[in-house]
């Protein structure tokens, strides 16, 4: 099968294959144990252990952050102590930035994705690192 | 900061944080928490509350874009993510019992790693 359709077919399924489920409850225990986001720790596995191409990776990781955010509101959320006017002026611009950044996602050479992931996961080490 | 600049700020600076979502695929609360904290002098508490608030529409609309666009496959998404949601009640039930400043610190170096990997992958990987 040439790679464009296992890809194709791979990506169609609904099926979680078993790598898929050991990632999303391995990086969803390290987020909730860590207080990371997702994002940071299911990319790197998609990637480099169930061989996703980055920009597939990138926006499986996205829609996953859907449920898993959801399951953060119901837990802490509305418990804890939200700043609403805040998080919508955050959440105003960020919508508008989401769908900027989905644009560029789409488009953008898979190798230069690679590299700005890097940098990035790189400059959140150096931020965990300095806040222990 | 306060009044009126403060949300234009948090305007503008959601905007960055969509940009890094929709693009790199991450929720945006690893900005988010430290920019509420430091800049909006929010409690640790209170910035993750509120951070979740924003990371669930920046993702809803960045996977609708998507979508739209033929990217990814967002059923397959949601189901993976529902797996991950359960992995992070346990995860957040575990840290109750773990120290997690050290656990975090080698996280982070871990994180680095695998940054420089992609990276440099990524660098040296030639055009197909």
């Amino acid at each position: 099968m040439p790679p464009e359709t296992s890809r194709r077919s791979r990506l169609r399924s609904l099926a979680l294959d078993p790598k898929l489920l050991a990632i999303g409850l391995g990086g969803g225990l390290l987020s909730g144990l860590l207080g990371v986001g997702g994002g940071i720790v299911m990319v790197p596995l998609l990637v480099l252990w169930a061989a996703y191409p980055q920009r597939d990776a990138h926006a499986i990781s996205l829609g996953a952050i859907i449920p898993i955010s959801i399951a953060g509101i119901a837990a802490y959320g509305v418990a804890g102590d939200v700043r609403y006017w805040q998080a919508l002026a955050l959440a105003a611009g960020s919508i508008v930035g989401a769908r900027i950044g989905a644009g560029w996602l789409a488009r953008i050479d898979e190798r230069v994705l690679q590299v700005v992931f890097g940098a990035f996961l790189v400059g959140v080490a150096l931020l965990l690192g300095v806040r222990g | 900061m306060s009044g009126p600049t403060l949300y234009v700020v948090l305007v503008a600076f959601g905007v960055v944080v969509g940009v890094a979502s929709g693009l790199l695929g991450v929720g945006g609360g690893t900005l988010v928490v430290p920019f509420l904290t430091l800049a909006v002098a929010l409690s640790q508490h209170a910035a993750e509350a509120t951070s979740l608030l924003v990371i669930l529409p920046t993702a809803i609309a960045g996977s609708l874009a998507l979508r739209r666009r033929g990217v990814g496959n967002l059923g397959l998404a949601l189901r993976f993510g529902v797996v991950g949601a359960a992995g992070t009640v346990l995860g957040a039930l575990l840290a109750l019992a773990l120290p997690a400043s050290t656990l975090r610190l080698v996280f982070a170096v871990f994180v680095g790693l695998v940054g420089l990997r992609l990276g440099l992958d990524g660098l040296r990987r030639r055009e197909r």
